[in-house]
């Protein structure tokens, strides 16, 4: 078959590269450039990530080309990142990314140039147009797939669905692939090594506010702006004088971040949340299980269609607007929706 | 490993390296100490810029010590205001292209197909506004000399025609020689220049070192404050090491210049033979008017980035101007000003020697290039016929 692999300069990518040419595939390497803007001060990888790509498709013998997603990426992605921490929300551009760009976009342009399938190297499995969680439970990444067409996802391969990252690793170096040992790309891609925060302030306008403590009303200090600050976050709100505070409530219209020490603040912990854009890949009207964040554990949940909300077994801290919630019934994951 | 990419760095020889030796521990005194010690490494630091300034016919007092090219080409850059009128050449490294992007007042003069200023375009972009000149001794990408002595003509003529009309507009000649310096003869006078810009790094010395020559013309305002040192010019402590590696190995270049520029020539012709019989191949340049050590080529179709990397695998390292990684995405200005297709870009090769090259590892690296070049070709048409 014809299959176009979204190669990313990673090692996962690159052995995907291999297992497909292995499976009989005749595979084309593509290389997605989604953001190549350069702050002074901040590093942006993707040179180097193209360029750890397009080695190793020369070295398997693959074609490789270029997809330069950069418009559509500016739009769909670091726009609507922009606009929900605006919000005051905490959104992850990650599934929004393989929402529009990776599993939309590239799949278009990818059967447009003729492929039959597309293949990335995220670790999950299909079944027809089924989304199943990967055999490594640690690297699971169907909590970032969730929002997948099912029509595209019947014409996706995932080679590293039942692969360890161990064994993935062992083979790029048996391989002597030149990204063996890189190390994991980690947090969101195109703010490579800065900060979330630094990357935000170039884009978005902030004033600092007020930290209050929500029991006593007592005005603790100033924080940067509240767009900042997420719901549970402890770190970086410069109050370092006994146990810590945590974010517990934000008020985006009077730009006032509330904390509080309570680890059990009501505010804190809820049972049931709001959910909108739900997308179900099959029913999910009985007892589920839910992931309220990428590698958290999986609990027990039941989902109300009508009112769009979920309700958990047990109260879970720190439900987070703009994040999403999954939902599985064994290993098959049936969609999901973000938190309002 | 076979080294073809002498142009973008070149090893430290072993005479830069035990030059430098003793200053990096033992006699690590700052020049600037009063006792005895550390006025013998001033002595020898100060013979040091003396050696280097010899070679290139000036003295020692008239080199600013910096950590290399582009350190050198922003101090000379510093002489004019942002709004002066600036003239540069098509064919400039990055350093000098950027600073005359960032003012509001710089023209490009044209080139011909060998990358070679158009003294035409130059004598009519020359205007009683110029206030600054900037040409390279020889292109980066091409290897191709730039006639700065004629260069300099013109601009001596502009300069006795302002002073005989009263006008107070000064005009001032820099040379980047960053590529030429151990591979050419290199006198400030007969070149004419106010401003020349070298690197250590580029003639077997240390990286991080360079200098840059200021005539007595010439008037530069610090830039770097502190200490005073290099006549005020550049403050820090000196780079003592550093510069006594780069005068070390800048007299050996100039020992060997004519016994290696006849080497490198033949080697050169080898390789181009080499590789003359590959379909579609172009080279680049005029090897008259080019650095004995540059094979710079073109094969329109191909993906030079392709063969950077099946080359890699197989020891040899090149180096390309088209738009690739190791540029972020920007393809050769270069090639664009001579007048190279998007196609023939994309397949370009710049090939340099120097003293990692012999005949034999010369002959193995064309039989290799032009393999992995036939390869490629061939793939593309079986793909293209899929």
């Amino acid at each position: 078959m014809k299959v176009f692999l979204g190669m990313s300069g990673g090692v996962d990518s690159a052995v995907s590269a291999h297992l497909l040419q292995q499976q009989g595939h005749e595979v084309t390497g593509v290389y997605m450039k989604n953001w190549s803007q350069n702050l002074p001060g901040m590093k942006c990888p993707w040179a180097e990530d193209l360029a750890d790509a397009k080695r190793v498709a020369v070295r398997l013998g693959i074609d490789f080309r270029v997809f330069d997603f950069e418009t559509e990426y500016k739009q769909k992605v670091v726009d609507y990142m922009l606009a929900e921490y605006q919000k005051g929300n905490t959104p992850n551009p990650d599934i929004m990314c393989n929402q529009e760009i990776k599993f939309k976009l590239f799949a278009e342009t990818a059967f447009e140039q003729g492929a039959e399938a597309i293949a990335t190297g995220h670790y999950a499995k299909t079944r027809g147009a089924e989304l199943l969680c990967a055999k490594d439970d640690n690297k699971d990444q169907t909590y970032f797939l969730y929002r997948i067409q099912p029509a595209v996802i019947a014409r996706t391969i995932f080679p590293l669905g039942d692969l360890l990252k161990t064994e993935v690793r062992a083979l790029a170096e048996q391989l002597q692939l030149s990204v063996a040992h890189k190390a994991e790309s980690m947090g969101v891609c195109f703010v490579g090594e800065a900060n979330m925060k630094d990357f935000l302030a170039e884009f978005i306008e902030t004033r600092p506010g007020k930290i209050v403590e929500l029991e006593t009303g007592q005005e603790l200090g100033l924080h940067d702006g509240a767009i900042f600050y997420t719901l549970g976050q402890r770190h970086g709100l410069g109050l370092t004088q006994g146990l810590p505070y945590y974010v517990v409530k934000k008020d985006m219209a009077a730009n006032i971040v509330y904390v509080s020490r309570n680890l059990n603040a009501r505010k804190l912990w809820s049972n049931q949340a709001q959910l909108r854009d739900v997308l179900l890949r099959a029913p999910a009207d009985r007892q589920i299980m839910a992931r309220i964040r990428h590698r958290a554990p999986l609990v027990s949940a039941t989902f109300d269609a009508d009112a769009q909300t979920v309700h958990f077994a047990d109260a879970q801290k720190s439900l987070t607007a703009g994040q999403s919630v999954v939902f599985y019934r064994g290993n098959v994951c049936l969609g999901g929706g973000i938190i309002v | 490993m076979i080294y073809l990419d002498h142009a973008a760095a070149t090893p430290m020889s072993e005479k830069a390296q035990r030059a430098m030796q003793p200053y990096l521990a033992m006699q690590f005194f700052n020049p600037s100490a009063a006792y005895l010690p550390a006025v013998e490494v001033r002595r020898q630091y100060e013979a040091a810029k003396d050696a280097i300034a010899h070679v290139i016919g000036a003295k020692g007092a008239d080199l600013v010590m910096t950590s290399g090219a582009t350190e050198s080409i922003n101090l000379a850059f510093s002489l004019v205001a942002d709004d002066a009128a600036i003239l540069v050449s098509a064919v400039e490294h990055p350093a000098v292209m950027e600073n005359a992007r960032h003012r509001s007042n710089s023209q490009v003069v044209g080139v011909d197909q060998n990358g070679r200023i158009d003294l035409g375009d130059f004598a009519q972009r020359l205007s009683p506004q110029t206030q600054f000149v900037s040409v390279c001794l020889a292109s980066s990408e091409l290897g191709t000399i730039q006639p700065i002595s004629e260069l300099s003509r013109l601009i001596t003529a502009e300069r006795q025609r302002r002073a005989l009309a009263g006008e107070q507009t000064p005009l001032y000649f820099h040379c980047d020689a960053s590529q030429g310096l151990g591979l050419m003869e290199l006198k400030v006078a007969r070149l004419g220049v106010d401003l020349l810009t070298i690197n250590a790094a580029k003639v077997y010395g240390p990286k991080g070192v360079g200098a840059l020559y200021i005539s007595h013309r010439v008037r530069l305002q610090p830039q770097q404050l502190g200490g005073g040192q290099e006549m005020g010019l550049r403050s820090g402590t000196e780079n003592v090491a550093g510069v006594i590696a780069f005068a070390a190995a800048v007299q050996e270049a100039a020992r060997h210049l004519h016994a290696e520029q006849k080497r490198l020539r033949t080697l050169r012709v080898q390789l181009q033979q080499s590789l003359a019989d590959i379909p579609n191949i172009r080279f680049l340049g005029n090897t008259k008017t080019q650095l004995p050590n540059f094979l710079t080529l073109s094969v329109a179709g191909l993906d030079a980035e392709r063969l950077i990397f099946r080359l890699e695998d197989q020891g040899i390292y090149v180096s390309t101007g088209a738009a690739c990684a190791a540029s972020k995405g920007r393809k050769s200005p270069t090639l664009q000003a001579i007048g190279l297709s998007e196609a023939e870009i994309a397949g370009s090769l710049r090939l340099t020697l120097g003293r990692l090259n012999d005949a034999e590892n010369v002959a193995a690296a064309g039989k290799l290039i032009r393999e992995t070049i036939i390869a490629e070709q061939e793939r593309l048409a079986q793909s293209s016929a899929r």
